[in-house]
């Protein structure tokens, strides 16, 4: 029984920045304030370019692609636009673990603004010669800067729950 | 130099291929799954459009569902704020009240002015347009979309281009159709642009949205001057969509740019309507 529960308790925390991730894209929780209009940050690229990268069995690219697409819907942006976005990011992740041996917060950070420009690059790419909608520049840079802003934010919290929950888990 | 050129080649082709122990799928083949459904969902197949239909749909209902603990912490919120400036607004109120009483008389002679004119005018007192009442169901944000999503779709005979009021308001309209569901674009998104007509003058002018709560007021004439009275904001109807004389907002200046205060705040939407048709014979607001 315990053996099970423990098991059970084991699949839920792993599971965690993945259902952060779906409930993220599916509801209505906003990164937007309106109290300071300029204030949006992509809590999507931090939890997909952070777990890929430093733990890729927790967040499957299958995953993140079924997330991209709830994310179109809910946006009313054409079917995959998301997903494509969300899995450069992971590419740029996915390379960054190849390439280097050592990585810590600052090499985290720095290479995440590649996959912020890639990520939003492919957006700007394919809502401009795909879509007959326009983009509001400003609240996109906005959005990229204070995403890379807030990065170290949440690399701390994310280690935080590794650290707390999978040592117990493995204790 | 090679070398690295040999390396990165290597990383990127690895990032791209490898799968690893608990990955299902590679970057490679669900990148192209995702060009091959964007390129579906760009060719406007009809099998396609019923298809995200559905899926829309079922979507918006989860995702409806999902919100309503955030919805909850919202509205606690407001409650509480509320209570804390409770003796402010009591205050404010009496005011209010002191300025409402000295009106009272003012309004009930304009109110019998109103109803004679009408006779004399005969127009129609009942409603100006056949409506459809709808719940928001979602209401998120992104940089790229101001919109809401309603609980009513084609179920209930709502087509795109159709206006959707707000307390007689116009808030936008319907740029997506699915069974039960559709989707609202407001007034201040980016992508609005409806024909206006601005009173008392009559001069023609385009709400164009621009991301920001107030919409701007675009082409207006040469030499345009505000009337010292109150100038307001409705629909002209010159798209041949919109029905005219929808009430929309009023003109107010802002930095010497010409914006327009909305009559129904975006931000406050709960419930709208949407205006099927106008009843034979009715005429305009």
């Amino acid at each position: 029984m315990a053996l099970v529960f423990k098991g059970l308790k084991e699949s839920f925390l792993r599971l965690g920045p993945l259902l952060l991730l779906i409930y993220i894209c599916i509801s209505e929780f906003h990164t937007q304030f309106y109290y300071w209009d300029i204030f949006s940050f992509n809590l999507q690229f931090i939890i997909i370019y952070y777990w890929v990268l430093r733990d890729p069995g927790i967040l499957g690219y299958g995953f993140v692609f079924l997330c991209g697409l709830i994310n179109d819907v809910v946006l009313s942006l054409p079917l995959a636009t998301s997903a494509m976005s969300y899995l450069f990011v992971s590419l740029v992740a996915a390379y960054v673990r190849n390439a280097t041996v050592r990585t810590s917060l600052f090499t985290d950070w720095f290479t995440f603004v590649i996959a912020i420009l890639v990520g939003n690059f492919l957006y700007f790419f394919l809502m401009n010669n795909f879509v007959s909608a326009n983009i509001e520049y400003s609240a996109v840079f906005y959005n990229s800067l204070f995403t890379f802003i807030f990065y170290p934010v949440f690399w701390g919290i994310f280690e935080l729950y590794k650290k707390f929950s999978f040592a117990r888990l493995n204790a | 130099m090679p070398t690295s050129r040999d390396d990165f080649s290597i990383a990127i082709r690895s990032a791209l291929l490898q799968r690893g122990a608990k990955q299902k799928f590679s970057l490679f083949v669900l990148i192209l799954v995702s060009i091959f459904i964007f390129t579906l969902d760009n060719a406007n197949l009809k099998p396609i459009k019923i298809l995200r239909s559905l899926i829309n749909d079922g979507i918006y209902r989860i995702s409806a569902v999902s919100s309503s603990p955030i919805k909850f912490s919202g509205s606690t919120k407001d409650f509480f704020v509320n209570h804390m400036f409770i003796y402010k607004e009591n205050e404010r109120l009496k005011i209010e009240l002191n300025e409402l009483k000295s009106n009272k008389f003012e309004s009930l002679y304009l109110k019998t002015e109103n109803n004679k004119l009408q006779n004399v005018l005969q127009l129609e007192k009942e409603s100006a347009f056949i409506v459809v009442n709808a719940k928001v169901i979602l209401d998120k944000n992104s940089p790229y979309l101001n919109s809401l999503v309603i609980n009513k779709g084609s179920n209930a005979r709502i087509k795109m281009g159709m206006p959707v009021l707000n307390e007689g308001n116009l808030v936008g309209r319907i740029v997506e159709v699915n069974f039960i569901s559709s989707r609202i674009l407001l007034l201040n998104d980016l992508n609005s642009k409806i024909p206006v007509v601005i009173s008392p003058e009559g001069s023609q002018a385009i709400l164009a949205g621009i991301g920001e709560k107030n919409p701007s007021l675009q082409y207006l004439p040469e030499n345009f001057e505000l009337d010292d009275k109150e100038n307001l904001i409705f629909t002209s109807g010159k798209d041949g969509v919109l029905f005219p004389g929808i009430p929309v907002g009023r003109v107010i200046f802002e930095s010497n740019q010409v914006f327009v205060k909305l009559f129904s705040d975006p931000e406050q939407i709960d419930f709208v309507s949407v205006a099927l048709k106008r009843p034979e014979g009715a005429g305009v607001r």
